[in-house]
């Protein structure tokens, strides 16, 4: 007997633990149904509702992200906009962008991006503030973004044998024109090989301790580490994506183009990372 | 008895030394009270001066006051000159011990007089024992020659003094009472009605002071009092503090009765997660002047705040909301013309962190303009906040038709329920007739046009992959395998022929030579060749001179020959001798006839000769 009850026991927690997350699942679902159907109906401000509280579940996922931004974006749009909805919008597109497989929901995320950044833009000249809403990546940062991290490891290894293979031919060939042929192809190979490597550390580099955010606020002013307003700085761009250097209690520090200023955490909204 | 006295005292006084006299008020104290020490000098020829107390360790000199008094008295036809100087000390105890003041001294006639040291003990605070009995008077009273036999002996005599009426009896309460009283005469007890909450749940903050109801007349510093520090919090008071703190009732704290009174009832509203912290409530003694000066503060409280839960959070929740509202809404008019506006009157009503802000149900066409916001909050009984907040919207209607304005929803979290809630309020709809004058739609209406279509499926999640980088195979065997394998391959070759170099050169030492020489001149005299005999034995010949002589004679003609050897150290005669044989034997090996064997063999036996000769000489 006793034996048939702890198997009843064991099977309820079996069944238990499986209902558990596809609970978990439903919810998750219901909510982002809830949210689209609101976005659909042109409630913005319940669409954003849903889709918030599928971010403080921990939901990441790259259609949730875009669909938020489009909430905050259409609240903008119909005139019922909070400060730093623009903001918000432009997070919600970045971060799709960045977490989406699909082609197409990266276009129109980069699309919805652009007309964001341009509404920010539009109000900044009106403000009489500098424009810039996205600067320029550093050098090596758009180089080892050129291509995937994996594929720099690949082209990495694939210049490390053709380099050694290049070698062997010109170390071992008798004939003068596989000697040649030898030296060539490892003269070419070596610089391709120690652009690769660098490309995978620096893209490696960048999947480790890159953090990025979007600025969610439209008066970021950029202050130093005691939150001292620099006179006469210019607010950051609303919108404007930022690499989080350093936090400390409520400030961050960030690197936005030419500028590495502390501003206010609650002006950033963190961009979720999978990798 | 009065002029015993002062005879005695004139009798001593006229020695020249003063009379000392000095005394600690009380003997026993708590940390952080007053104790006052008094030195008493009279002196019959001037007046004493320069008062010092004396090693003060363990006390705080916090004040001190001197009073000098003359007498002249004739007596008898005799003059008597008092000087009395009378200096009190105010010392306030800053640790517990048993501490040796003093010897508290004054100056007279240039010389230093010293009285005896006094012993004060000083214990815990609020563990020091009442005093009764009238202590040190004021120096101005003091005079000890006064005629006023009262005076002179007051404080002396252990309840001469006007008694202190003591308190009446009263009951207690056992829920105000403490395990031991925090300070004497008067102390701060703070307390909260909760030590763990989430971010906007009230927290009931209390201050109750404690009066020591025999310790007579107790008075605090009104201009020196610091109210707790609340910096993570809202704070709302739920009593008047304008007013005289109502009595709560008494306690029985330490075998003493106290009256307890509120002083401070707060709401406090935690802002954000963690350990807040509520610092205490500080305020100075002005009463009883045995601890005037002396701090008194409440306890510092801690209260942990975290996150209301995350399962059934409702979408649209605000962290913070909480408590128990409810919700109320009117719209007026009910028909408008397209462009006009309608006032939305909304009340929200309730207890606890009322949210200052409602999301409104903004639609395409329906424009919010921001509210009018007013409050009717406060306490609403004794431990809770909260009241009635009013916004009044102008809600703008640029689309005709019958507009549904939608329904107000406010998600909060209630405390006592433990549970989330929606507070609602529908707000119908509205009658829009089109108008001709419609405005046109402003520059607004066109932000953010031609947005892309939203997605109604989720992608799915992404699950962290590996990367072949992050594994050191992939940087040793995959971009440093091959050319490491090269290099291994370079090295191994350099090696092997080093290697093949080294074991070569140890193979053909000259003795080894000389062997296969001799060997090879033994095989080819045997044989029928006398070519490659002759040829053989002038190779091991050769070999010979380097073997034993250690000159290589290879190429050399015979006069030369023969002087290398000689200067290896080669007799004379074995020089010349070699020298001879190998000339016979390349004349034999390159004559145009056909050599005989046996003058070759003969050539071979006398080359064994002269190659043993050599090993001898070598």
């Amino acid at each position: 007997m006793p034996l048939c009850v702890v198997a009843v026991i064991v099977g309820a927690l079996a069944i238990l633990s499986a209902a558990a997350p596809a609970d978990a699942a439903d919810d998750t679902s219901a909510l982002f149904s809830s949210g689209t159907a609101a976005l659909r109906d042109g409630r913005a401000a319940d669409a954003i509702g849903s889709f918030e509280a599928l971010a403080d579940r921990g939901v990441v996922d790259a259609a949730l992200s875009y669909d938020r931004g489009l909430a905050y974006a259409m609240r903008v749009r119909i005139g019922a906009e909070s400060s730093g909805d623009l903001g918000r919008a432009a997070q919600g597109f970045e971060e799709a962008r960045d977490l989406t497989h699909d082609v197409r929901l990266a276009d129109d995320a980069s699309r919805a991006l652009t007309l964001v950044r341009s509404e920010v833009a539009r109000r900044r000249v009106r403000l009489g503030e500098p424009v810039e809403v996205d600067p320029a990546r550093s050098l090596s940062r758009t180089l080892a973004g050129l291509l995937a991290e994996d594929t720099w490891s690949v082209i990495a290894v694939a210049a490390s044998v053709a380099m050694a293979l290049g070698l062997f031919v010109r170390w071992m060939a008798g004939a003068p024109r596989a000697r040649i042929g030898g030296g060539v192809a490892s003269g070419i190979a070596g610089p391709v090989l120690v652009v690769a490597v660098a490309m995978t550390l620096a893209a490696r580099h960048d999947r480790m301790h890159l953090r990025e955010a979007v600025v969610v606020a439209a008066n970021a002013r950029p202050s130093d580490q005691r939150g001292i307003v620099a006179p006469g700085a210019t607010p950051l761009p609303e919108g404007a994506r930022v690499e989080v250097v350093d936090a400390r209690g409520t400030w961050s520090r960030v690197r936005f183009g030419s500028i590495d200023a502390w501003i206010a955490s609650s002006a950033l909204r963190p961009l979720a990372r999978v990798d | 008895m009065i002029s015993l006295w002062v005879l005695l005292a004139g009798a001593a006084l006229s020695q020249g030394a003063p009379q000392m006299q000095v005394q600690a008020d009380p003997s026993t104290v708590g940390v952080g009270e007053m104790v006052h020490l008094q030195l008493s000098a009279t002196s019959a020829d001037a007046m004493p001066s320069d008062p010092q107390p004396g090693t003060t360790s363990g006390f705080a000199v916090r004040g001190q006051s001197s009073a000098p008094a003359q007498t002249h008295i004739i007596m008898n036809g005799s003059r008597m000159d008092r000087y009395t100087l009378t200096t009190t000390w105010a010392l306030e105890a800053q640790r517990t011990g048993t501490f040796h003041v003093g010897p508290a001294s004054i100056v007279l006639g240039g010389t230093r007089y010293s009285a005896q040291p006094v012993t004060i003990t000083v214990v815990a605070a609020g563990q020091a024992p009442r005093r009764h009995g009238g202590g040190l008077s004021p120096p101005t009273l003091q005079n000890p020659f006064s005629l006023s036999p009262f005076d002179l002996w007051r404080g002396m005599v252990p309840g001469f003094d006007e008694d202190r009426s003591s308190p009446e009896a009263v009951s207690t309460d056992p829920k105000l009472a403490l395990d031991a009283p925090r300070a004497s005469y008067y102390f701060l007890h703070s307390t909260v009605d909760k030590t763990s909450a989430v971010v906007g749940e009230q927290v009931v903050f209390s201050v109750y002071e404690y009066i020591d109801l025999g310790a007579g007349r107790v008075e605090i510093d009104e201009e020196d009092l610091h109210d707790a520090s609340v910096a993570d919090f809202v704070k709302h008071p739920l009593q008047r503090e304008d007013q005289e703190a109502p009595l709560v009732g008494y306690a029985s704290v330490g075998g003493r009765t106290w009256a307890v009174k509120l002083v401070r009832r707060w709401a406090l509203f935690p802002l954000h997660v963690g350990d807040l912290t509520i610092g205490p409530m500080h305020v100075r003694m002005r009463r009883p002047a045995s601890v005037a000066g002396a701090e008194r503060a409440a306890e510092t409280l801690v209260v942990h705040v975290k996150e209301p839960p995350l399962a059934g959070r409702p979408p649209g929740y605000v962290l913070g909301d909480a408590g128990r509202f409810s919700l109320a809404a009117q719209v007026s008019p009910g028909e408008v013309d397209q462009g006009g506006a309608v006032g939305v009157h909304v009340e929200l009503s309730g207890t606890g962190n009322m949210p200052s802000a409602i999301q409104t149900p903004a639609r395409e066409g329906i424009e919010w303009l921001a509210p009018e916001v007013h409050d009717e909050l406060g306490p609403t009984d004794h431990d809770t906040f909260g009241g009635k907040r009013t916004f009044d919207f102008v809600v703008r209607l640029r689309r005709p038709g019958t507009v549904d304005l939608g329904e107000l929803a406010l998600p909060f979290w209630d405390p006592e329920q433990r549970k989330y809630e929606i507070a609602r309020a529908k707000l119908g709809a509205v009658r829009v007739a089109p108008s001709a004058a419609a405005p046109a739609q402003d520059e607004a209406q066109n932000r953010l046009p031609d947005l892309p279509p939203l997605r109604d499926v989720l992608e799915g999640g992404r699950s962290l992959r590996a990367h072949p980088d992050d594994s050191l195979v992939f940087w040793f065997a995959g971009i440093g395998g091959c050319p490491l394998a090269f290099g291994v391959a370079v090295a191994a070759r350099a090696g092997g022929r080093r290697a093949r170099s080294a074991l070569r050169s140890r193979r053909v030492s000259p003795a080894r030579e000389l062997k296969q020489r001799l060997a090879a001149a033994m095989a080819a005299c045997e044989g029928g060749d006398a070519r490659a005999a002759d040829a053989a034995i002038a190779r091991a010949l050769e070999a010979a001179t380097v073997a034993h002589a250690g000159v290589s004679i290879r190429g050399a003609v015979a006069g030369e020959l023969v002087e290398r050897l000689e200067r290896a150290g080669v007799a004379p005669d074995a020089a010349s001798g070699l020298a001879e044989l190998l000339g016979e034997c390349d004349k034999a090996r390159f004559a145009p006839d056909a050599v005989d064997m046996l003058a070759a063999r003969d050539r071979w036996t006398r080359a064994q000769g002269t190659i043993r000769r050599l090993e001898r000489s070598g």
